[in-house]
C-alpha cells in the first residue's frame, strides 16, 4: 500500500463500538496498541498520508516516520487478511 | 453440578447460534441437525427471539449466527436482524439461498445483515442436487451476482465427503470463480442425520491424504484474495478437536423451541436437561444451568486427560462424539490416540460397500 491509497474496511468488517476488537466474518481480531485508532480513520476517502496527519495530532510528540511505518505495516497485514481494501 | 463459590468465574461467551427454525427446503444427506426436528408451530415467537438477542448482547456475546433449518423460512427475519444489530451483535446468516429474492435480501441488509454463508454440495448440478435432496444448485449459483450488489461479506462453504472429495481441485476452482470473501472447506461431521449416512460419506484415507496438499496450495494461491479455512476430518486425526471451543466456554446454541445448549448435538447425551429461554434469561443459563456446567473445567475428565497438557488446548474433545461412539459421555474422545477406543475409528474409516443414501422425510 502506498501513501496515496484510500483504504476502507471490507464489507462485513467493522470495529467493535467500544472494545479494541475488529469484528469480521466468523471471528474477531484483537487489536493491539494504536491499531484501533488507525483503523477508525479508514473511510475510503482519506489517503494514508492524510490518516498519518490525523494520527500525529492524536499522538503528540511522536515521530512521523514511526507512525507512518506503523500505519503502513498494519494496513498491509489487514489487506492480506481481507479486512482492508484499497 | 452447581457452580459454587470456589469455582473460577465463567468467561463470557463469544457467539450465539440461533436455530430460528428447523424448517428447510433442503434434505442434505449430511444434515447434522437432530433426527427429530422441532415443529414449526412450537417455534419461539418474534418477541422471544428479540428478547434473547438483547440478553445475548448484554451478556457480552459478539457474534450472532442465524441458522436452522433455513432462516428465510421465518417471515419475521428482517425484524429479528434489526433487533440483533441494534443491540450491537454482528449478524451472520447461514442459508441455502433458496427463496432469497433481490428484494428480500435488500430488506435483510437494510436491517443490518453483515455476512452470509452459502454452502455448495458439489460442483456438478446433478450430484449437488442429489446430495441436497432437492434442486437447489442452480438457485445458489444464480444468487451470487445478486449478493455482490450489496455491502455484504459472503462465505462459500464446500461440504466435502467421499462422494465429492476426488473433485476437490475443480470444486475449489468453482468457488474461486464465485469470488467470495471467505472460503470454507468443511468435512462432514457425523452428528444428527449425517450419522445415518456415515458409511456412504466417510472418505477413504487416500482421499484425505490427497486433499491436504490441494488445500494447502489453494491457501497459498488465494492469499490476500480469499481467506480460506479448512476443517480437518475428525475421524482421521490423532488428537481431538477443541469442540465448540470447549464445553460452555465460548458458545451457546438455542434451538427453534428455545432450549439453550452448549453445542449442536448435545441432545444425544442422556440425562442432560436443557433450560429454556422462555423460563430463564441467558445470563443465568450461561452461568448456572446444569447443562452448561456439566463438562466445564476438568473435574469430569479421565485420569489420562487430567494428566495431559493437551487438555488446555482441546478441553477434552467432543462429548457428543465420545457418547455416540462409546456410549459414555465422559469417555476420552475416541479421536484421541490415547483413547482405548481409538481402534474403533480405524474400523470406521474403512468405507463399507455400496451403502444406500438416506434422505429425511
Amino acid at each position: 500500500m502506498d501513501l496515496n491509497a484510500t483504504p476502507r474496511l471490507a464489507a462485513g468488517c467493522r470495529l467493535h463500538p467500544t472494545e479494541a476488537v475488529m469484528l469480521i466474518p466468523e471471528g474477531t481480531l484483537k487489536l493491539q496498541g494504536p491499531a484501533r485508532d488507525i483503523l477508525a480513520h479508514l473511510d475510503g476517502k482519506h489517503s494514508v498520508a492524510a490518516i498519518v496527519d490525523e494520527l500525529l495530532k492524536q499522538y503528540e510528540g511522536v515521530d512521523r516516520d514511526d507512525i507512518q511505518q506503523d500505519v503502513l505495516s498494519l494496513l498491509d497485514r489487514m489487506e492480506q487478511r481481507g479486512v482492508v481494501r484499497v | 453440578m452447581p457452580v459454587n463459590s470456589q469455582s473460577p468465574p465463567v468467561a463470557k461467551p463469544f457467539s450465539l447460534i440461533a436455530e430460528i427454525t428447523h424448517r428447510c427446503p433442503l434434505h442434505c444427506l449430511y444434515c447434522s441437525n437432530p433426527l427429530e426436528l422441532q415443529r414449526g408451530e412450537e417455534e419461539l415467537s418474534t418477541g422471544d427471539w428479540k428478547r434473547v438477542f438483547e440478553q445475548a448482547a448484554q451478556l457480552g456475546i459478539l457474534h450472532l449466527h442465524l441458522t436452522g433449518g433455513e432462516p428465510l423460512a421465518r417471515k419475521d427475519l428482517a425484524e429479528l436482524i434489526s433487533t440483533a444489530r441494534a443491540a450491537g451483535l454482528y449478524v451472520n446468516m447461514i442459508t441455502s439461498g433458496v427463496g432469497l429474492s433481490e428484494e428480500r435480501l435488500a430488506a435483510l441488509v437494510d436491517a443490518g445483515l453483515e455476512h452470509l454463508q452459502l454452502s455448495f454440495q458439489d460442483l456438478d448440478e446433478t450430484t449437488a442436487n442429489h446430495i441436497a435432496g432437492t434442486r437447489a444448485h442452480a438457485l445458489k449459483l444464480a444468487l451470487i451476482p445478486i449478493l455482490k450488489k450489496f455491502p455484504l461479506a459472503f462465505t462459500v462453504n464446500l461440504v466435502v465427503h467421499r462422494m465429492n472429495l476426488d473433485r476437490l481441485e475443480a470444486f475449489i476452482a468453482l468457488a474461486e470463480d464465485l469470488a467470495p470473501d471467505r472460503l470454507e472447506i468443511a468435512h462432514v461431521q457425523y452428528y444428527g442425520w449425517a450419522l445415518k449416512n456415515r458409511s456412504l460419506l466417510m472418505p477413504t484415507q487416500e482421499q484425505v491424504d490427497r486433499s491436504l496438499p490441494i488445500i494447502e496450495a489453494a491457501k497459498e494461491r488465494l492469499k490476500g484474495k480469499i481467506h480460506l479455512e479448512a476443517v480437518f476430518p475428525d475421524y482421521f486425526g490423532s488428537f481431538p478437536k477443541a469442540c465448540v471451543g470447549g464445553w460452555g466456554r465460548q458458545m451457546m446454541l438455542i434451538d427453534p423451541v428455545g432450549q439453550a445448549m452448549p453445542c449442536h448435538a448435545a441432545a444425544v447425551i442422556p440425562d442432560l436437561h436443557f433450560d429454556n429461554v422462555r423460563d430463564h434469561d441467558l445470563s443465568w443459563i450461561w452461568q448456572s444451568s446444569p447443562a452448561f456446567n456439566r463438562f466445564r473445567g476438568d473435574s469430569w475428565m479421565s485420569d489420562t486427560c487430567l494428566a495431559c497438557p493437551r487438555k488446555e488446548r482441546d478441553f477434552g474433545g467432543c462429548r457428543c462424539q465420545a457418547f455416540l461412539l462409546t456410549g459414555d459421555a465422559e469417555a476420552i474422545d475416541p479421536v484421541c490416540q490415547y483413547s482405548p477406543d481409538h481402534e474403533l475409528l480405524k474400523l470406521l474409516r474403512v468405507p463399507s460397500e455400496n451403502p444406500l443414501p438416506m434422505w429425511r422425510g
